[in-house]
This record gives C-alpha cells, sequence and structure tokens, in this order.
C-alpha cells in the first residue's frame, strides 16, 4: 500500500447507480439511455446484481445517487428488487441517497416504496415552466404534471427535493428566466440546480441549431443569465454552493460535493462514472455491451484513466474552486505532496494575480473564486491544466 | 562562326503585357530557332510566378541564327531582362550586354512608367533604339498616339517605328532586318585583353553556379583560369557554352558572344551581377563601366506561422538564396512571432516574389512583419551606423540625428487623376518635382519621395485612384535627414516587438491609433482587462482597452463524470498553447498574423 492508498483510507464514499431508460429522449440530452422492454430492465436489474457481485461496494457508503435516464420510470416492484440488491451490500443505507425523478413518471405509489427504502432527497427534471420552451426541448410532460408531481412528493413526505432548471433556451428571455426562477422560488424546493443549456452533439436540439432552425443564445448573453440566477436565488435563501448549485442552509447535496472534491465513488450500470484509487473509468454505454462485459466477467469500459496523484490534485483544484467553498491550499498540497513543488509556487503566483484581477479572494490558505471568478471558472481550469503540465 | 561584323546584341524592353514573350516567340519560330515541341518546354522551364505576373525575374537569353533575304549569315543574341524597378540594376547590366534594343509598346496602351524607365536606361547606355508598336490589329489602337508619345517623352522620331502584331506574326521581318540593320555590331572590341559582362547568374544543383556573359573583347575557352576583376576571385572554367535556346557546351566564347560559364565557385554570393571576368594571366586594365554592388533596400521578418515549420523554412530560404545573391537574409526572434530570418530585398517586388515562391515552392505558410527601409542614425558620439530592424534603433538620447532613403519616382498617370496623385505623393511626404504631359489624357510626373512611404500601399493606392491604368517607376537617390521616431505597441506594457516600426513623427498618431484599433479588434478577451497602447519613446501616443472576458464557465450536470468535463478543459488548453505569452496576455499567432496582413 503506498501512501496515496493510505491517504485514501480517509476518504469519503459514495455510490452511484445509472438507470439508463427514459420514456423517450428529451431533445438536449445525450445521455445514455433508452425507452425500455420488459425483459431489458430484467437484464438491466440482474445485471446491477451481478456486477455488485464481481465489484463490491466498500462496506460503508456515505452517500448514494441514482441517476439516468429516468430511474423513476421503474416500477416501484424494479426499484425495489433494484434497492435491496444494493442495500444488502451495504452495512447500513447511506445518510444521503438521491434519485432523479421525471415529473411524469412520479405517483405516490413510488415515492412512498422509495421513501420507504431509504431514499432522502429527490431530484426532479422541471427544466422549464413555460410550455412553449418544454416543448421545444423535447420534454413529455405537460406543466400540469409538474406540479402535480411535486405536490405528490410533499404529499409523501419528501423533504428534500431539488428541481432542475434550464436556461439560455432558444426562445427563451431573460425576462422569462426570471419568471422560472420566481417560480421554483415559490414552489419552495430544499434545492434548486441550474443549468446552461448546451448543444450536445449528435441531440435532436443540436441537428436543429445546425440546421439553423434555431438560434444559440449568444456566451456574452450567457453571462447575464448566470448573474440573474446568482443574484435571484441568493436573496430567496437559495445559498449557492456551486457553479449551477443552490441550497437551503445543510441541504447541499453532499455526494456532488464529494465527488468534486475527488473523494471516492463506485459507479455501477451502463455508463456509470466512478473513481476508486488508481482508476476513473466510465462504463460502457450501451446496456448490451454492459451486459457483455458482465458476462464474460470482464467490466467493459467506455473510457478508463489512470489517475496519476497530479491528475488528481489538478482536478480538485478545478473542481474544487467551481464550489464557493473553494479549496484550502495548505490541506490540498498535504493531501497530494505538493508543498513545496514548483507547481504549488506556480500555483501560488496564478493565485496572486487571480486576486489581483479580482477573481479570486485568499483568506490564509483558503483560496475562493469571487463572483466574477466564478463566471470564468473554465478559464481558470484551464490555466490550473496548463500549470500542471 | 560568323565575323564579328555579323553578330547583333539586343534585347527587349516591355511594360507587362505589351507582348514581350509572344514577340520573342515569334522571332524565335521565324529564325527556326526552336520548334514547337521546344516551345513548350521552354515556356515549362519558366517559373509560374513568372508567367502569372508577366514579369521577368532571371534574364534568359537565348543565341538565333538569322539569315537575311539576300543570304547573308548573322548571329542575333536576344537577352530577355528583368522587367521591374526593383531590379533596374540588373536591368542595366543586362542592357549593357547588348548594342540595341526593341522598345516594344502596346498600340492600344501606350507608354507606360516601367517602360520610359527602362527606355532610358538604354539611351545612357548609347544604345540604339528600335521602336516597336505591337499589337496594331487592335480595335483600340492608337498608332498615331503612340508615335507622338515617343517624340514627347523619349525623343524618338515616331516614324521609326515599326508596326507589328506579334500575335499575328505581322511585323516580324521587319523588326528582324531593322536589328541587322540598325543595332550596332558589337562595340568595346579594340581591348587586347578579354573583357567579358557577367549580367545575370543562376544556381544549378549539379553544376554550380552558372554565369551569364557577354563578351566584349578577347576569347574565353574551357580550362582557362579567369578573374572576377572587381574583387580579384580566381576561378577556373569547368563549362562554357551558348544558349540555343538550351545551355549547350562550345569550346569557347569569342569577342562579341553572348553565352555562359561554369566555373569552380558553388556560391552565387560570390559572383557579382556587372562584375567583370578577364584572363588570370593576362588581365584587362580597367574594368567595363557600371560596375555597382547591389545592396538590398528592403528589410522584412519572415517567420512561419507554425513554428515548427522553422528548420523547414531555413532549407528554403537558404535554397533561394542560392539563386539571388540580391536577397540576403539572418535568423532572428521575436517574442510575437517565435524564430524566423530578418531578409533583406531590393525592393517590394522582390520581397513579394521572394515570399510566394517561398508559400508555393516550398508550401510554406509564412507570414512577414512590415517592411523596413535601412536608416542612417548619425549618434551624439559621432559614429553612424545603419539600422534595418526597428528594434534596434538606439535610445533617442544617443541620436544625433537619423536619415532616410529617398527615391525618385516616375508616375504615369492619367490627367483627370491629377489632383488625387499629388496630394497622395504629399500623403506620403513627397514632393513633385515636375509635370511633364506625355498626351491629351496622360501626364507624367517626377516626384521625390522617402521610400519608407511607398513600402505599403502605394502602389496599391496609384492602381485604385486611377482605376489601374497609372504605373510607377523609382530609383534610389539619396540619404536625407528626417524626424523620424519609433512607434512601439505595447499589450499591458509589455512592448510586442513585430509591431514596432519606424515612422515619421508626423505619422506616429495615426499609424499608432490605427494598430491600437486594430489590435481592438482581433485580440480576445483574457480574464482582465487589457491595455493596448501605441507609444513613442515613453510616451503614449495612443491607446485602447479591451474589457474583461465575462463568462468562461460551463454549468452542466456531469452524473459524476469527471473526466468529460476535465477533456473539454484539456481541448481548450490545446488551444491555448498555441498561443504566444506577451506578459500575462495570451495572444493567438493569428492575431499578429491578422494584423501584420491588413
Amino acid at each position: 500500500m503506498n501512501r496515496l492508498q493510505e491517504k485514501a483510507q480517509g476518504l469519503k464514499q459514495g455510490l452511484y447507480l445509472h438507470v439508463p431508460f427514459c420514456a423517450r429522449q428529451c431533445d438536449f440530452c445525450n445521455f445514455y439511455q433508452r425507452p425500455p422492454s420488459r425483459a431489458e430492465v430484467q437484464e438491466f436489474i440482474q445485471g446491477i446484481a451481478d456486477e455488485l457481485d464481481s465489484e463490491p461496494p466498500p462496506a460503508t457508503v456515505d452517500t448514494m445517487f441514482w441517476g439516468g435516464g429516468t430511474p423513476g420510470l421503474l416500477s416501484p416492484t424494479d426499484l425495489r428488487s433494484l434497492a435491496e440488491s444494493v442495500l444488502s451490500r451495504l452495512a447500513k443505507p447511506p445518510a444521503e441517497w438521491t434519485i432523479e425523478m421525471a415529473p411524469a413518471t412520479v405517483n405516490q405509489e413510488k415515492i412512498k416504496t422509495l421513501l420507504e427504502l431509504g431514499v432522502t432527497r429527490f431530484s426532479m427534471g422541471v427544466q422549464s415552466f413555460q410550455e412553449p420552451l418544454l416543448e421545444r426541448l423535447g420534454r413529455v410532460h405537460s406543466l400540469s404534471r409538474i406540479y402535480k408531481a411535486y405536490e405528490i412528493l410533499r404529499q409523501c413526505g419528501a423533504d428534500n427535493i431539488n428541481l432542475d432548471l434550464i436556461f439560455a433556451i432558444p426562445g427563451q428571455s431573460l425576462q422569462l428566466w426570471e419568471q422560472d426562477l420566481a417560480e421554483a422560488i415559490r414552489l419552495g424546493p430544499e434545492h434548486i440546480s441550474t443549468y446552461c443549456l448546451t448543444f450536445e452533439e449528435d441531440t435532436a436540439l443540436w441537428l436543429r441549431l445546425r440546421k439553423g432552425e434555431i438560434e444559440a443564445t449568444a456566451p456574452a448573453d450567457e453571462a447575464d443569465y448566470y448573474l440573474q440566477t446568482w443574484a435571484q436565488l441568493e436573496a430567496a435563501d437559495y445559498a449557492q454552493y456551486e457553479v449551477s448549485n443552490f441550497a437551503r442552509p445543510g441541504k447541499a447535496c453532499q455526494h456532488n460535493l464529494d465527488t468534486w472534491a475527488m473523494q471516492e465513488w463506485a459507479g455501477y450500470g451502463p455508463s456509470a462514472s466512478g473513481q476508486q484509487g488508481q482508476l476513473r473509468y466510465t462504463r460502457a454505454h450501451s446496456l448490451e455491451e454492459w451486459l457483455a462485459g458482465l458476462k464474460a466477467g470482464k467490466p467493459a469500459y467506455a473510457d478508463t484513466v489512470d489517475l496519476s496523484p497530479g491528475i488528481l490534485a489538478t482536478d480538485a483544484l478545478i473542481f474544487g474552486l467551481r464550489c464557493n467553498r473553494g479549496v484550502n491550499l495548505d490541506a490540498w498540497a498535504k493531501r497530494f505532496d505538493m508543498t513545496g513543488t514548483a507547481l504549488a509556487s506556480q500555483l501560488n503566483t496564478f493565485i496572486t494575480s487571480l486576486t489581483e484581477d479580482g477573481l479570486a479572494k485568499r483568506n490564509g490558505s483558503l483560496i475562493q473564486l469571487t463572483r466574477e471568478g466564478r463566471l470564468l471558472a473554465d478559464r481558470i481550469g484551464v490555466e490550473i491544466l496548463e500549470l500542471s503540465s | 562562326m560568323s565575323s564579328i561584323d555579323h553578330i547583333r546584341n539586343f534585347c527587349i524592353i516591355a511594360h507587362i503585357d505589351h507582348g514581350k514573350t509572344t514577340l520573342s516567340d515569334r522571332l524565335l519560330e521565324a529564325t527556326e530557332t526552336i520548334t514547337e515541341r521546344e516551345k513548350q518546354d521552354q515556356l515549362l522551364d519558366s517559373m509560374d510566378l513568372e508567367r502569372e505576373r508577366g514579369i521577368t525575374i532571371k534574364s534568359h537569353p537565348v543565341t538565333i541564327r538569322h539569315r537575311t533575304p539576300e543570304g547573308d549569315a548573322y548571329i542575333f543574341n536576344l537577352i530577355d531582362t528583368p522587367g521591374h524597378v526593383d531590379f533596374s540594376y540588373e536591368v542595366s547590366r543586362s542592357l549593357a550586354a547588348c548594342e540595341g534594343a526593341l522598345l516594344l509598346v502596346d498600340a492600344a496602351q501606350g507608354i507606360e512608367a516601367q517602360t520610359v524607365a527602362n527606355a532610358l536606361l538604354a539611351l545612357n547606355l548609347n544604345m540604339t533604339i528600335i521602336p516597336v508598336i505591337n499589337k496594331v490589329d487592335l480595335p483600340s489602337a492608337d498608332v498615331e498616339g503612340v508615335m507622338e508619345q515617343l517624340e514627347e517623352i523619349l525623343a524618338i522620331p515616331g516614324d521609326e517605328a515599326i508596326l507589328a502584331s506579334a500575335k499575328e506574326g505581322r511585323g516580324i521581318p521587319e523588326i528582324l532586318q531593322a536589328v541587322v540593320d540598325r543595332v550596332p555590331k558589337p562595340r568595346w572590341n579594340e581591348v587586347d585583353q578579354v573583357r567579358a559582362l557577367i549580367f545575370d547568374c543562376v544556381y544549378d544543383t549539379y553544376k554550380g553556379v552558372i554565369c551569364f556573359v557577354r563578351i566584349f573583347s578577347g576569347s574565353l575557352r574551357k580550362g582557362d583560369t579567369i578573374r572576377m576583376m572587381s574583387d580579384g576571385t580566381k576561378a577556373e572554367i569547368k563549362e562554357i557554352g551558348i544558349f540555343s535556346p538550351k545551355m549547350k557546351p562550345s569550346y569557347g566564347l569569342d569577342s562579341g558572344c553572348v553565352g555562359y560559364l561554369v566555373t569552380n565557385i558553388k556560391d552565387v554570393a560570390e559572383i557579382k551581377i556587372g562584375d567583370t571576368v578577364t584572363l588570370h594571366n593576362d588581365p584587362a586594365e580597367k574594368m567595363l563601366p557600371g560596375f555597382k554592388e547591389v545592396r538590398p533596400m528592403v528589410f522584412a521578418g519572415v517567420y512561419p506561422i507554425d513554428t515548427s515549420d522553422y528548420e523547414k523554412l531555413k532549407v528554403s530560404i537558404g535554397k533561394l538564396r542560392l539563386n539571388d545573391a540580391a536577397f540576403t537574409y539572418q535568423s532572428e526572434s521575436s517574442v510575437a512571432l517565435g524564430f524566423g530570418f530578418r531578409c533583406g530585398f531590393l525592393g517590394l517586388l522582390h520581397m513579394e516574389i521572394i515570399t510566394e515562391r517561398i508559400r508555393r515552392e516550398y508550401d510554406l505558410d509564412i507570414i512577414s512583419t512590415y517592411p523596413s527601409v535601412v536608416y542612417r542614425v548619425d549618434m551624439t558620439d559621432g559614429t553612424s551606423r545603419e539600422v534595418e530592424n526597428p528594434v534596434n534603433l538606439p535610445d533617442s538620447s544617443e541620436i544625433q540625428r537619423i536619415l532616410e532613403p529617398m527615391i525618385k519616382a516616375t508616375i504615369h498617370v492619367p490627367s483627370t487623376a491629377i489632383g488625387d496623385i499629388l496630394s497622395l505623393v504629399s500623403e506620403k511626404r513627397g514632393w513633385v518635382e515636375h509635370t511633364d504631359t506625355v498626351d491629351s489624357q496622360r501626364v507624367m510626373l517626377t516626384a521625390i519621395l522617402p521610400l519608407n512611404e511607398i513600402l505599403v500601399d502605394f502602389n496599391d493606392r496609384l492602381k485604385s485612384i486611377t482605376r489601374g491604368y497609372g504605373s510607377m517607376d523609382y530609383e534610389f537617390v539619396e540619404y536625407q535627414e528626417s524626424k523620424l521616431v519609433r512607434l512601439d505597441i505595447m499589450v499591458n506594457a509589455e512592448p510586442i516587438d513585430a509591431f514596432s516600426s519606424i515612422v515619421h513623427v508626423d505619422k506616429a498618431d495615426s499609424k499608432g491609433r490605427m494598430l491600437c484599433s486594430k489590435l481592438k479588434e482581433i485580440l480576445p478577451r483574457q480574464m482582465f482587462k487589457i491595455a493596448i497602447q501605441a507609444g513613442v519613446g515613453g510616451k503614449v501616443i495612443a491607446r485602447e482597452t479591451i474589457s474583461a472576458l465575462r463568462k468562461d464557465v460551463t454549468a452542466k450536470c456531469y452524473g459524476g463524470d469527471i473526466s468529460r468535463k476535465r477533456k473539454l478543459l484539456e481541448k481548450q488548453k490545446e488551444g491555448k498553447k498555441r498561443m504566444k505569452q506577451i506578459g500575462k496576455v495570451s495572444i493567438p499567432q493569428e492575431a499578429f498574423v491578422d494584423v501584420l496582413k491588413t
């Protein structure tokens, strides 16, 4: 066991499970999913059990996240058997357990089952409260369905709800976005995530953009959306804790925070990503390929990265600085053995220049980006990558 | 071999597109010097660039055997001279190799500035000029008008002109007869010792340097040990021969002949155009007249766009230099552009030709910096130095005065454009010495201008003012004191060396403002504010600010997929790698290129 492995002993452990099914593909989404057949759902559930067998999770898992796809698309029975096969391998249910739901898939029975199983957090992809924009995104739910789903969640006793919203949608104005935010605030979820629409290659939306049927928001204008979001949510007591994430006190998503802090998490299911020990991986995207890998006893990956200490160290900075809590440079240097290295000193110079430009502030060894800095987080990330290369 | 009385050496003086190539071809055909097939070959041999621009960069001598209708055999040496003002010294040497010149004028276009310049050169060399009015078959031909121009501008009687249409073969026998009758027999043969003029040279991978020579007196034979009279260089003749039209070795060349010689010299830099060749053991006393050392007048940095092409550029430039002693280079480096070369050229066209050849023949993407002339700087300590790169201009406290090269320009324009041309000349810090009426529609201005001022857009402006009808020719006259300063461009207080230039004090402001605003358009926003400044001697004269980039962040759901996000950043990083760092500002090289291009 080397020193890094020793250090890894103290890392938080997460578990991510990817459910690759959706009723239909949204026009903006390029995550792997497909409309399921009964047989495929069963193969998937069995596959997860097999995968857990061949790659058991750590006995204690701090957080769990079921994403997709639409995990909520599965029936209560399927959800239960999936949950049981995971929980049976854990010493105790995780303290935080998030599941993603599409509004159309929310019903009382399902929510009750999930709460009973130990789900603590529901994340619902609302995207917009404007019917025409929902259509533009190719979402299947109607506006009324959103309100209905939210009501069911609350009625069943869900006390930690996240709503996902998307901005910079073609046809959306800053004013419409303001209304969306106001509407989300009015509903009063514990957590709000706001994502800027990106045109991922080969999505329906991307094709329409390419054909010139729709027009993307100019990057310069996007800044206004970000700033509007941050100001409006802040004013409504949703504290920003990451570029896209806002929560009531104590309601930040711990699972994601751990991910960004380069803790460890095991990923299960097609397309799931994980990071454990020296390996960062994304599993094979297609259900068939994933199943074939399981059958052959050889995990099928779409991508793996051998995690050198340098990669983890820079990623801890890049993703850490996107979070409002920032990065403690002393702790960082200690964790990654960077004390006195060339990178540490270059980083110091770089941060000094960021603070001079009003993009970061330094408080002892704690470095946090300012609002202006957060708007440039990608550029700052690129600079950090450059320092480390 | 015929006696010297039956040799005629002549050239053709013509403006671009006035039909020089067609006329040469007709003369070669009429004398059965080349067959159809050979003609094709010969065309293929010449450079694309020459054909495209209609200019001759290298001389193409050819020996023609002509029999008159009376049955007398003559040897004609036709020397195709370089046709541009940048090469005026080379032109003068080619002309000096001849006793006569066919002055070819387009019947529709009339006499152009370049034609005048070269005709005057020929007249100064006491050459006989045979005017040929070409393209007389064109509906727009104005034969009378051209004849008047000949008389007015060159004092050549109009009725001496031969009317021709090289395209249709009209006038060819008359021209051949005129060469026999009017071009004097070879001159300067009264000296006993060998005197041969080197009027051009080319580099051949196998043979080394091939010198084109005109023998004035004596004879040269293969195996002779010769001496270059300008510096005493000794060499042995390995091969000697004539152009028929390709190089054909012979036992030797006699007085009055034109041909080539190959020696053991391998570097064109050792051969000086205009030099006199004599025998080492029996040298002539005096050189042939007119020799001078050619020196580059215009300098610019030449850089590869892709910095990894430096070695390739070095090889290409070296090869071009082999064939062109007037082109000089030495390596230099620039913060903005990386490693490249400071190159010296005879003039702007020479520079264009060289850079274009690097691009085409060596398939290299290059950028050249703003061209600069050679300034003479008199220092306060009494010494004097030459500055060809603005970066090397000494501190103003050490400078007593700066002198810049002045040129005398001959500008031919339609009379209607005269007002605009006068303002162009004065905008370029020049003055018109005199104006001559060419005919009812055209005038010829003689103007004195700083060479520096015509480097960038003078010719383009001239062409646009005159809708393409104006033409210009120039020659260096003298160095003159001028109020010159170095204009520096700074990005966040860091100077960008590639943009420094030496300008007249009155022009510093406008040029500084122009460069600043151009950079403002082109530079990508950074995480911080960028100040672009133009300065002269520490004083800021123009300023632009690029506000900081507002947003470069993605808010996307990654579902724990750190790799994907990281890859996006890696990609951006790769893009940044190709940028140059000026202080902490990253500037894509394309930005420098864009500014320099415009």
